[in-house]
């Protein structure tokens, strides 16, 4: 995505540098443009001589130049000193003084200053500072007034179109109603609109059909489908444990349908955070309820392990540093693991700030034995159903049992061990036997979901350099002391703490925990957050674009009863959410990379929408909702060493309920970007390869959908025209035009000439029509969403 | 850099879907002809815009390496060897029964170990177990190799063995993740990827880095994945560790269902509707790179099974290569295949050896087991070293051969051994290493590295510098900090290196 935002900079005409430069400018300056100055220019222009008052070791000092001027002009590389010294066409002037430089080098200087001469800030970063915005308290944020009062419709929007107008530049114009019907049904449940859900938008036009449309689409079990799936990138969520020993997580999935129903059921997320941190400690009301908050505390359990690691030791403070770091990532946006082995180098998180907080995950029993292969841990979760289940069960065995001692000693009788000992007789007890064990090993495992519960509670000491061998001090448990806002917790040594830390986290005044939440969402809608990196706020992180704006959705989000689905709404219906994706020339460039939110991104679909709006498109999605369809029982190995996968995905199920196994992800996953599910992710990658263009053009699934696709319009419409339409709105969402239509049907008869003159007319003609469907499902206007 | 690029014209004919005149293109961008700055604009990420990067003049390598990853970079400094084949014996082949000889240990045969054993182990061991095998002494260098590998023997002045390495995991998941990755409980990319990141790849029509048969367990694809790089950096798989080689694929390379003139239907109409879509709306770069994607894919799904395709090598070769015998067939058809990568210009080919247990993880049947293992090996490994040197490729690649950790020279069972990280062999050729030559030394009984140790840190650090790559220097940025295959470790062993 990076580099995808560098090409649109490359494109602008005259790009503006409003902004710092990106990660990818930095990368080619650090790899390509530093080491050449380094190397043939430092010498004698560095911070030991400053020949002709010149230093090229910052862009300040490249700007300001030296006794002859400044060295670069940004952007204008011809009518840059420096590029006219390297190029040697003036006598006085010829650099460097030994060799001259190598075209290719040269080249790379003039390609540095076409795009603005990007330099890493040369001010030492801020390391450790107590007073980084992050780590205080949002505040109350006074609304902008803007000059434009017609386009905002919530504060959110007066925030974004200020900065616009501070940087004379204007909002793109309201996308269209299809436009933006495809982009909302997309984004809130990640499938398209149907032809009738169109229709229907487009025939109201009444003021509120928008409104109408979002409140449906939140409504829909479809959205909860789609948000948990995005919450479940943050929660690492996985069916494997990976690692070393990747079996398999059978009872995951009741963690995983457990967040799809947080979000449909628009759980507020202070509860949320509590239940996953903390579930089994909190009363419950009902034994529906007591099982959910189990559940929840999967969150800390579905983590990577490495299960076969010989030091019982080691092993026990790495599971506990997956679960800090995830916590500090997920919840914090922090990444707190550094502070494992030493103080975190640049945030103020001290050793001794990690081992307080591992305390809390010490006190708590996340693992069953540590011997290899180590077990997690399981809550039961009885039923009446599952207590049913398994008495059945038990009486089928034990009648089993009680057969084969028949068998085995048919009682007093002086034929007795005859008939026991007859041929017959042994072959059936051996089959009886086998039916038995058979029998027990398919035995139903009673209903169990992966979790924590309370250990043994204490307080630990400092891991020198993280070596569990070599300890130092005890630290109390205690929360990291510089984020400051929320209420300091007590913990005592009767729980672990893991509540204190939950409900600490959703303190309404806690620094992080709303703010990293609301980024996330925003991340989610827009394709990028107001703090570009999700994961990170501290020091390292990026700075928020629109802070103010921040802060205030930020309070917003607490004063709204951290009610996600009342976030989605203030969004969705914002003027900046409904903007079209095409900017003003001005603002193109000016904005290239759209930090202002000046337009609508377009944006690939995700994995799991992409497969998804296959399936629904081509008419074959199964709408059934939750289970597991995991074919392993529970610890099962996945493949250990011949290196067969048997786990299928042919199911017709949304793509949410595919297994998700570690170290080896599901193709269609893998191509496109799914993260990886061993680490917390807010911001995945979009990336363009290859291999994604032979999955859609040679991959099964993409086949199938095609020939599925193309029969649904060969049986539902009855001439060619009709066909073309319903192929259209259904794969984008329009009417094809004229030309595309005249096109479309001289395809069609090329395509059913290349097929060989040996088959039947029907089966040509359906070859013909899949091809066409074919194309529309591997097209840019299908994959990617205005 | 110069030489891949072998297209004169500064104008070219972007793709060659417009040579179909069977239907009208209703996009006049089809036919035009682009200037290569203007194609470098529109060019963007992955594949999609390498087969453009290889038409680069030296001028415009600079604008190369930030439009697209994989256009070949300079090394930091002057590079000994351009690629690495990474030859990976999955299971750990024990080193005192295969180039580690210990009279000590023959001697000793029974006895107890006279020191202490290491505080974390794998299973518990009882006492020494010597060698089955003899060793003799080879070439001019005259260093040992035991009967278990009787044709590498013969290559033995092109070895450069490194009898010190340890690593710090001694069960398989940790341990190969260390090896693959330099990480055994965290995901990082793979130093395939790395080398990906660092030098990109000579050959628009390949990615990379390449690993045939690899195997899912243990890691499974996070030995071969680009994790937080660029996904453009991940190795491509052929095949995996359960299916033989020679039906070992790229996945989706093919597509058996439709005829080929239908695909080149779809593709004409498929491109022709991304140039529509494009055009309203308006300039993206990412819409722009997958426009080219799947021209490039068009073409991979020809130079792949080419590359796959044996049919060519001359009778000699194949059995050079042992291919002629269903013994060694399977693993020399992937030496086979790792040389024609090398031609091809992929950085980092990696071969693994791994049936369908742990090839090489003998806890018991040391003898019966290491005897089958080593007689798949030996012959295509010795053919690849011939083959290499008798094209002139060994100068410039480097060859690998190791595993995730060797055994213990103490009995598992009764005639097996444990796995042991602590010492163990590896050896390197070609690439500019000394050949004939061995650095370091195990212990009298070969369970600990003793002299001039390499951790896999610093054998990292190493191959990466035969690649003229500093490993201080090629970071990553991810989360906040800089990331470096060699995390805070990592000591060059200059000594290998004539």
């Amino acid at each position: 995505m990076v580099i995808i935002l560098m090409c649109a900079v490359l494109a602008a005409e005259e790009p503006v540098r409003v902004q710092p430069p990106t990660p990818e400018q930095l990368r080619f300056f650090e790899t390509t443009v530093r080491p050449l100055l380094a190397e043939r220019c430092l010498k004698c222009h560095g911070d030991k001589k400053q020949w002709g008052g010149l230093r090229l070791d910052s862009r300040e000092a490249l700007l300001q130049g030296g006794e002859s001027g400044a060295a670069i002009v940004p952007g204008e590389p011809d009518k840059s000193l420096l590029i006219r010294a390297v190029r040697q066409v003036d006598d006085d002037l010829k650099m460097p003084k030994d060799n001259k430089l190598a075209e290719r080098q040269i080249a790379a200087l003039v390609r540095w200053i076409e795009i603005g001469a990007p330099f890493p800030e040369v001010t030492t970063p801020r390391t450790r500072d107590p007073n980084h915005w992050a780590f205080q308290p949002p505040v109350e944020q006074p609304v902008p007034t803007v000059d434009d009062p017609q386009w905002p419709q919530s504060a959110l929007d007066s925030f974004i179109l200020a900065k616009l107008e501070a940087a004379g530049l204007s909002p793109a114009t309201r996308a269209d109603k299809r436009t933006l019907i495809r982009r909302a049904t997309l984004d809130l449940i990640g499938l398209p609109p149907t032809p009738d859900e169109i229709d229907t938008f487009l025939a109201d036009t009444s003021p509120d059909a928008f409104a109408r449309i979002v409140d449906r689409l939140l409504a829909s079990p479809r959205y909860g489908e789609r948000w948990g799936r995005h919450w479940l990138d943050v929660a690492r969520y996985a069916d494997s444990n990976g690692f070393d020993e990747n079996i398999a997580h059978g009872n995951a999935w009741r963690y995983r349908d457990y967040v799809a129903a947080a979000f449909n059921r628009d759980k507020p997320f202070d509860q949320f955070v509590i239940e996953q941190l903390a579930g089994d400690l909190l009363p419950s009301q009902s034994e529906a309820q007591q099982h959910e908050q189990l559940i929840a505390t999967g969150f800390l359990s579905i983590g990577p392990k490495v299960l076969a690691e010989t030091d019982q030791a080691k092993m026990r403070m790495d599971i506990i540093d997956e679960q800090l770091a995830t916590t500090g990532r997920a919840f914090l946006g922090l990444t707190l693991g550094c502070a494992r082995c030493h103080d975190h180098k640049f945030d103020p998180i001290a050793t001794a700030d990690y081992y307080a907080l591992a305390g809390i995950f010490k006190s708590t029993l996340t693992m069953r034995k540590y011997i290899k292969v180590a077990e997690w841990h399981e809550h039961l979760l009885p039923s009446a159903a599952a207590t049913a289940m398994r008495a059945e069960f038990d009486a089928t065995v034990a009648a089993k049992k009680a057969a084969i001692a028949e068998l085995e000693s048919p009682g007093a009788g002086s034929n007795s061990a005859l008939l026991r000992d007859s041929e017959a007789t042994k072959a059936a007890l051996k089959k009886m036997r086998d039916e038995l064990a058979a029998l027990e090993k398919a035995g139903p495992d009673l209903p169990a979901a992966m979790g924590v519960t309370e250990d043994k509670v204490t307080d630990i000491a400092i891991h020198l350099r993280g070596d569990p061998l070599k300890l130092g001090d005890v630290v109390p448990r205690r929360t990291p002391p510089v984020l400051r806002g929320p209420r300091v917790p007590q913990f005592t040594d009767r729980e672990s703490g893991r509540r204190q830390l939950a409900e600490w986290l959703v303190d309404p005044q806690h620094p992080l925990t709303a703010r990293v939440f609301v980024n996330r969402v925003w991340r989610w809608h827009f394709g990028k957050g107001l703090v570009r990196t999700t994961d990170n706020f501290g020091l390292l992180g990026e700075t928020p674009s629109h802070p103010e704006l921040l802060d205030w959705l930020a309070r917003r989000f607490v004063a709204d009863g951290w009610s996600v689905k009342s976030l989605h709404r203030l969004i969705v219906m914002s003027s900046t959410y409904q903007q079209a994706s095409t900017p003003s020339a001005e603002t193109g460039s000016r904005d290239p990379e759209n930090r202002l939110f000046s337009r609508a991104e377009v944006r690939r679909l995700e994995a799991e929408a992409v497969r998804d709006s296959l399936l629904a498109t081509s008419g074959q999605l199964d709408e059934t909702m939750g289970g597991s369809l995991l074919k392993l029982k529970n610890r099962a190995y996945f493949f250990d060493h011949t290196s067969k996968d048997l786990t299928t995905y042919d199911s017709r199920r949304r793509s949410l309920y595919l297994p998700i196994v570690r170290n080896n992800v599901f193709d269609l996953f893998q191509l496109l970007d799914f993260p990886d599910p061993a680490v917390s992710t807010g911001d995945r990658a979009a990336t363009v390869v290859a291999s994604q263009a032979l999955l859609m053009l040679n991959s099964d699934i993409v086949m199938q959908a095609a020939t599925k696709f193309a029969e649904r319009l060969l049986a539902d419409s009855t001439d060619d025209d009709r066909r073309l339409s319903q192929l259209y709105v259904i794969a984008f969402g329009r009417e094809p035009t004229a030309d595309e239509r005249q096109t479309d049907r001289a395809f069609l008869a090329a395509a059913d000439q290349a097929q060989s003159t040996g088959t039947d007319a029907d089966s040509r003609r359906r070859q013909a029509w899949a091809t066409l469907c074919h194309a529309a499902l591997a097209a840019n206007e299908f994959i990617y969403v205005r | 850099m110069g030489q891949v690029c072998n297209l004169p014209e500064t104008h070219i004919l972007l793709g060659k879907l417009q040579t179909c005149p069977t239907t009208k293109m209703n996009d006049n961008d089809a036919n035009t002809l682009i200037s290569r700055r203007s194609l470098l604009q529109r060019s963007a990420v992955g594949f999609g815009s390498l087969a453009f990067a290889s038409m680069l003049a030296d001028e415009s390598l600079a604008q190369a390496s930030i439009d697209n990853p994989l256009a070949p970079k300079l090394p930091h400094f002057a590079a000994r060897a351009k690629r690495v084949i990474f030859l990976m014996m999955s299971g750990g082949p024990s080193q005192v029964d295969t180039f580690d000889p210990k009279p000590l240990l023959t001697r000793d045969d029974g006895k107890p170990l006279p020191f202490a054993k290491p505080r974390v182990q794998f299973n518990s061991t009882s006492n020494l177990l010597k060698s089955p095998w003899k060793f003799r002494q080879y070439g001019e260098s005259g260093l040992w190799v035991s009967d278990l590998f009787p044709r590498l023997a013969e290559r033995v002045d092109d070895l450069c063995m490194v009898h010190s390495v340890h690593g710090t995991n001694p069960a398989h998941g940790g341990a190969m993740m260390k090896l693959h990755t330099g990480s055994d409980n965290f995901i990082r990319p793979s130093i395939g990827s790395w080398v990906s990141y660092g030098l990109g790849t000579e050959n628009s029509n390949l990615p990379a880095f390449v690993t045939i048969c690899p195997t899912l367990a243990f890691g499974g694809i996070n030995n071969w994945s680009s994790s937080f790089l660029p996904a453009a950096h991940n190795g491509t798989a052929l095949g995996d560790a359960s299916v033989p080689s020679d039906q070992a694929r790229v996945k989706f390379i093919e597509n058996s269902k439709l005829p080929r003139e239908i695909q080149r239907l779809l593709l004409e109409r498929l491109d022709a509707m991304n140039r529509k879509h494009l055009a309203q709306a308006g300039s993206d770069a990412s819409l722009e790179a997958r426009i080219n994607s799947f021209e490039l894919a068009f073409r991979m799904q020809s130079s792949i099974p080419k590359l796959e395709d044996l049919s060519g090598e001359s009778a000699t070769t194949r059995k050079l290569y042992g291919m002629d015998d269903p013994v060694t067939a399977n693993f020399g058809r992937m030496c086979l295949l790792a040389r024609r990568f090398t031609e091809a210009g992929v950085r980092f080919i990696q071969v693994t050896h791994n049936d369908d247990k742990v090839q090489w993880d003998q806890h018991s049947n040391l003898k019966r087991d290491h005897e089958k293992n080593a007689r798949e090996v030996d012959l295509p490994i010795a053919g690849l070293l011939t083959d290499l040197k008798q094209r002139g490729l060994l100068d410039d690649t480097l060859v690998w051969w190791g595993s995730e950790f060797g055994r213990t020279p103490t009995a598992e069972t009764t005639d097996g051994r444990d796995h042991n990280p602590e010492g163990f062999t590896m050896w390197l050729a070609g690439g500019g290493t000394k050949g004939g030559f061995r650095y370091g030394s195990t212990d009298d009984y070969g369970y600990y590295a003793a002299e001039n140790k390499v951790h896999i840190h610093d054998l990292h650090a190493t191959l990466l510098h035969a690649l003229g790559l500093d490993h201080e220097r090629l970071t990553y940025r991810y989360a906040g900090r800089d990331f470096r295959l060699t995390d805070v470790e990592g000591n060059v062993v200059h000594e290998l290196f004539v």
